[in-house]
């Protein structure tokens, strides 16, 4: 006979309901504060669908009204220590951390309010607009709100990207120290997607303290919760993570509040990450003034009933009730708010000259400069002014050879040692003697705190490590057992790592380093053998660096480390067996940055390759021993950092350019290279830019189709007897 | 079945031409061998002939448009075909687009059909070898490719500055051919400053005008010119003639005579029948002299072939022929090209001696004044002779003074005993 136990979840799941001794009992203040931050959210929602319906606000724009009691009340329990992140339904999220920063002891509407204030509102709904004076120069918009002094550090229009990222906040508050937490808000929608559910393991697992603030609205866009999950509750999730779980009417902003207190307090006493279910409503439609029932997907009756328990008048009655404010200033707050959002938008908008009356235009000066598109898409590297940048011709140390992989391991144990903002983090770091090559060997036992093995989970460890660079108090070194794995991250490392800087307003520092593994030829197979440079090459945001000596793994690594850019470190797996001259003890030095190396100089054919192709051509040019080539290793492989004066120096001796690369063609790096050569040095060329790459497949596993699958020294040789012949 | 008529190959190393007339209606059928465009290069205005018959659905360029050789110029049916999507066809055909001057890659069967003859009329160079070749006043012309496809690439250009620098007394020049794309369309119109009192008009170059110039500017200052000059007593000469044309055949002219005549001197003094290349002096086996022909568009020079087996009465056809139809601008390309040697008259006009430019890449030019009569001196006595004088301009790099002294002295013999030019 089986018997059947009842098992309960280590993690408590509660509702938490906020009685009405709760409400006689909240402090004046916090109600006060509460109401004005509703007020004037509430007129700035409806005043961005005014201008969103008279056509001033270009892209969508995701109203919050209806919506606002979960982020009032929640922030409302934070200081502006404490992190947020937001979705891409995030101008609430955002106003309540940027207001409660600058009016900590609460807002107050009944008089006027400080420069402060205003200043929020008007660089808020310039960044709605997309103009110049807003947070991030308009380049954010609706959907990418950011103001990090009030530890409001973006909001993200990928469903549950910015997940991840807050794990990241909350792993920097404490490994700083301090009792600061993270909350990242999200709605129904996410609560399905990998970023989030990997996040929550992840967070869990590692006790970091962050709250999952999930503002349930019953729908992702027109999708109704109960369709999109067995189990419509959607803090449950929590339970089987192992994370304290509350569920909260999101339309009662003290319950919310209580909610948050709680987690709060679970949190700064370093007992792991909390999740929020607030129920709630948004009044119009996925974005624009209409509201949802106008697309048939739900009913009048369902929106008049949600109405009926508006977080504004809520909050208003029972204020009104307990005689804290009299009607009279509820009227004052709420005209003030209205007339704030009016003054703030005459600063932006004005009649359209010569237009029909009511017709209006953004002033032309709002506008961003167009010239400033591509500004900030990569920092300006000031960050290196201070360095000791050498090359290996300046170099006055000593030298030895040494083997490839002992490199990586020194410089790396050599920052972890002198800089305790390093960090290292991956699947197996922390065991095997050093990760699965020896590249961290000993460093678990020295520094524990900065060895993270990673649950295998690239996209939410990257997004983890993001979070920590868009923080800045620490710099993660990211390992990538394979390069593959990028396509796993797509979304941290293009959507988000890559463009971060850029669509924050080209400011905001993004320090991580991603060091990949390249294993082409190790049998591994058509998901493990890319060599990822191409793909990273078409991705503004990243530098790109190959090392192929000891002693350019050193200052190449060095020179990532205090890049304030996230730098993509490639390593192949041939080249750490390989042997080659690197530093006997000096292990400080940085390599500067966008300087190839020739690597022999010749005058018929210029030769660029990088990482282990570099010693197959050299290989190969001595082997034909016919054709005398100047061979290039580049070092820097991205857009902004490759060598053009090495480059075209070369070209313009040899008039012969070709391109040598090991990997499948379809990702190849070399094509962006070949087209921007054939426009620089047209009239420098004897005949087409060449290349050498692999096949169209990935490599097998079987050992003779994964060899004909990418290029090695013959494939070389072949080529550059072709390029003699023509 | 639609298919595209494409800018035919109508000049040697021409990369362009410009279409000057579409002769029939959109829409109107024609039969195999009618006009369907006419089409002006640097020295011929050149009718394009149906292959076979069929329909004009559309035309792709305009006329006065300069089109790349190869590129689609007209959308061709057959008569009776229904195209509903012209564009749809065009599309298919792959000329929606700006034609690639590339071309598809070689070996693909797009090549064959889209560009018939292109590889064999278009000068492929590397961008390095005609910058270079620019740099050396060298003319891709007068250049052998040795790259893939015939491409001219820079060891070419290098070998052609180096032979040139061996030979010495070639002047530093600076020019550049096979580069017509980059000459500035030409306006339509003569332009002015001042309508009302210009005082001047300036008459834009034709493309036969920038090709006469072109030719006889290089001619001047690459080939090394000397000049030798004789005299001829040509009564027996004039009589010869009034004599053939009394039997009533093909009218024949003095220059017909003068044509063949030097002909006869070639074959005589075969190291004048040759031509200077970079790398080489070509020596002919046969004799084609051109003619000097002036039109009311310029100067063409129509070449007569093989005259070493020619007739007295077969010369005057083929040269009254080349004339009708170059003043008519109704010659062919390749009856513009070869030959060592041109032959003009400017006796008509009376002319008493001139001198002439080569024409490159032939080696020489006679230059024949008009027959006169004039005060000679025979076995001491002073008597009146109708003489012609002439004057060969050569080419010094393949020809020395001796050579063409000896030939001179061969062509003035036949001249003054006109029967060895029947034989």
């Amino acid at each position: 006979m089986t018997t059947h136990r009842k098992l309960v979840p280590a993690s408590p799941w509660v509702t938490l309901t906020a009685t009405p001794a709760d409400w006689d009992a909240a402090p004046a203040g916090l109600l006060t504060a509460m109401l004005h931050e509703l007020l004037l959210i509430r007129s700035f929602e409806e005043q961005v669908l005014e201008l969103a319906a008279a056509g001033l606000v270009h892209g969508p724009a995701h109203s919050s009204i209806g919506q606002e009691g979960g982020a009032v009340g929640s922030v409302l329990a934070l200081t502006s220590a404490d992190s947020v992140n937001g979705s891409h339904r995030g101008h609430h999220q955002f106003l309540a951390k940027a207001l409660s920063h600058v009016a900590p002891d609460g807002l107050d509407l009944t008089s006027d309010v400080s420069d402060a204030v205003r200043a929020v509102l008007l660089r808020t709904l310039a960044e709605v607009c997309g103009l110049d004076r807003g947070y991030s120069h308009g380049r954010g918009g609706s959907m990418h709100l950011q103001w990090t002094d009030a530890g409001a550090m973006g909001t993200n229009a990928i469903v549950g990207g910015g997940v991840p990222q807050a794990a990241g906040f909350a792993w920097a508050h404490r490994q700083a120290g301090t009792d600061a937490v993270a909350v990242t808000y999200f709605g129904d929608g996410a609560i399905n997607i990998g970023s989030t559910l990997e996040t929550f393991n992840l967070a869990a697992a590692w006790r970091l303290p962050v709250c999952f603030f999930v503002e349930n609205n019953g729908y992702a866009v027109s999708t109704a919760v109960e369709e999109a999950t067995g189990e419509a509750r959607l803090s449950a999730r929590g339970p089987g993570f192992g994370i304290a779980s509350w569920k909260v009417d999101g339309m009662d902003p003290l319950a919310v509040h209580l909610a948050m207190r709680e987690a709060v307090a679970h949190m700064r006493a370093g007992h792991g990450p909390t999740l929020i279910e607030a129920d709630t409503y948004r009044f119009f439609h996925q974005n624009g003034p209409f509201p949802g029932s106008a697309f048939g997907y739900r009913s009048k009756e369902e929106e008049a009933r949600w109405r009926r328990r508006d977080p504004v008048d809520q909050v208003a009655g029972h204020v009104l009730r307990r005689g804290i404010l009299t009607q009279e200033q509820v009227d004052v707050s709420r005209a003030r708010a209205h007339r704030l959002m009016v003054e703030a938008t005459d600063v932006l908008i004005e009649p359209l000259p010569g237009g029909k009356p009511g017709e209006r235009r953004i002033r032309p000066s709002e506008w961003p400069d167009p010239a400033f598109v591509d500004v900030g898409v990569r920092g300006d590297l000031s960050e290196l002014a201070d360095a000791r940048v050498l090359d290996r011709d300046t170099f006055t140390g000593q030298l030895a050879d040494q083997r490839f992989i002992d490199a990586v391991a020194a410089v790396m144990a050599r920052r972890m040692a002198t800089d305790p903002r390093v960090l290292v983090m991956g699947e197996d770091v922390h065991r095997l003697n050093g990760g699965t090559n020896g590249a961290t060997r000993g460093f678990q036992a020295e520094y524990p705190d900065r060895v993270l093995g990673t649950p295998i989970c690239e996209n939410a460890f990257t997004g983890l490590a993001g979070g920590i660079a868009l923080d800045g108090r620490f710099r993660p070194v990211v390992e990538f057992m394979y390069a593959d794995f990028m396509w796993v991250a797509a979304d941290q490392l293009f959507n988000q790592i890559g463009k971060a800087r850029h669509m924050y307003g080209g400011a905001g520092a993004v320090p991580l380093v991603l060091r990949s593994k390249v294993a082409t030829g190790t049998g591994y197979g058509s998901q493990h053998s890319m060599d990822p440079a191409g793909i990273f090459a078409t991705a503004p945001g990243w530098r790109i660096v190959a090392p192929t000596t000891p002693f350019d793994y050193v200052g190449l690594m060095n020179t990532a480390l205090r890049c304030d850019d996230p730098v993509l470190v490639l390593e192949h797996v041939e080249l750490y067996t390989s042997t080659g001259e690197g530093p006997v003890d000096d292990l400080d030095y940085c390599l500067p940055v966008g300087r190839a190396a020739i690597r022999r100089r010749g005058s018929q054919v210029t030769v660029i390759a990088y990482l282990s192709m570099v010693r197959h051509v050299l290989d190969a040019v001595e082997q034909l021993g016919t054709v005398d080539a100047e061979v290039i290793d580049l070092r820097w492989l991205d857009r902004a950092s490759v060598d053009w004066d090495t480059i075209g120096e070369s070209i313009r001796t040899t008039g012969t350019v070709l391109i040598v690369e090991q990997g499948a063609i379809g990702t190849s790096y070399g094509s962006w290279l070949a087209d921007e050569i054939q426009r620089r040095y047209f009239d420098w060329l004897d005949q087409p830019v060449q290349r050498v790459t692999g096949g169209e497949a990935s490599p097998s596993i079987s050992k003779v189709l994964e060899r004909a699958a990418f290029a090695q020294t013959e494939d070389v040789v072949a080529r550059l007897s072709e390029i003699a012949e023509a | 079945m639609a298919r595209l008529l494409v800018m035919p190959a109508v000049a040697a190393n021409a990369l362009e031409a410009v279409l000057s007339d579409w002769p029939l209606p959109v829409g109107k059928p024609f039969a195999a061998g009618d006009a369907l465009a006419t089409v002006e290069t640097e020295k011929a205005v050149v009718d394009v002939p149906a292959e076979a018959p069929g329909v004009l659905l559309r035309t792709l360029v305009g006329i006065g448009d300069e089109v790349a050789v190869g590129a689609p110029i007209a959308l061709l049916g057959d008569v009776d075909e229904v195209v509903a999507d012209p564009d749809e066809v065009l599309a298919r055909l792959g000329a929606a687009g700006s034609p690639d001057p590339g071309g598809p890659a070689p070996g693909s069967p797009a090549r064959s059909a889209d560009a018939p003859g292109l590889p064999g009329v278009r000068r492929f160079s590397s961008p390095l070898a005609r910058r270079l070749a620019k740099e050396a006043g060298l003319s891709l012309a007068d250049l052998v490719g040795s790259g893939p496809g015939g491409r001219i690439v820079r060891r070419d250009v290098e070998r052609a500055r180096e032979a040139r620098a061996v030979g010495a007394d070639a002047p530093a020049v600076v020019h550049a051919d096979g580069v017509a794309a980059t000459v500035p369309a030409v306006p339509a119109r003569a332009v002015g400053h001042d309508a009302a009192e210009p005082g001047y008009a300036d008459v834009p170059h034709t493309r036969m005008r920038r090709a006469i110039a072109e030719r006889l500017g290089r001619s001047v200052r690459e080939a090394p010119h000397f000049a030798v000059h004789g005299t001829a007593r040509v009564e027996s000469l004039l009589e010869l003639r009034a004599r053939l044309n009394g039997y009533g055949g093909p009218r024949v002219s003095v220059n017909d005579l003068v044509v063949l005549a030097a002909a006869r001197a070639h074959a005589r003094v075969p190291a004048m029948n040759v031509i200077w290349m970079t790398d080489a002096v070509r020596r002919y086996a046969h004799v084609d002299v051109a003619i000097a022909v002036s039109t009311d568009r310029g100067l063409v020079t129509p070449v007569l072939r093989g005259l070493d087996g020619m007739s007295i009465s077969a010369v005057a056809v083929a040269s009254a022929d080349l004339v009708d139809r170059a003043r008519s601008g109704r010659l062919r390309e390749d009856e513009l090209v070869g030959g060592t040697l041109t032959v003009t008259n400017l006796g008509p006009y009376g002319t008493e001696a001139f001198t002439a430019v080569i024409n490159p890449p032939q080696s020489a030019i006679l230059a024949v004044g008009a027959a006169r009569k004039e005060a000679v001196v025979r076995d001491g006595e002073l008597e009146v002779g109708t003489v012609m004088h002439v004057t060969l301009s050569v080419d010094h790099r393949p020809v020395d003074g001796a050579v063409a002294a000896e030939w001179m002295a061969a062509f003035l013999a036949i001249l003054e005993e006109p029967v060895r030019i029947l034989a």
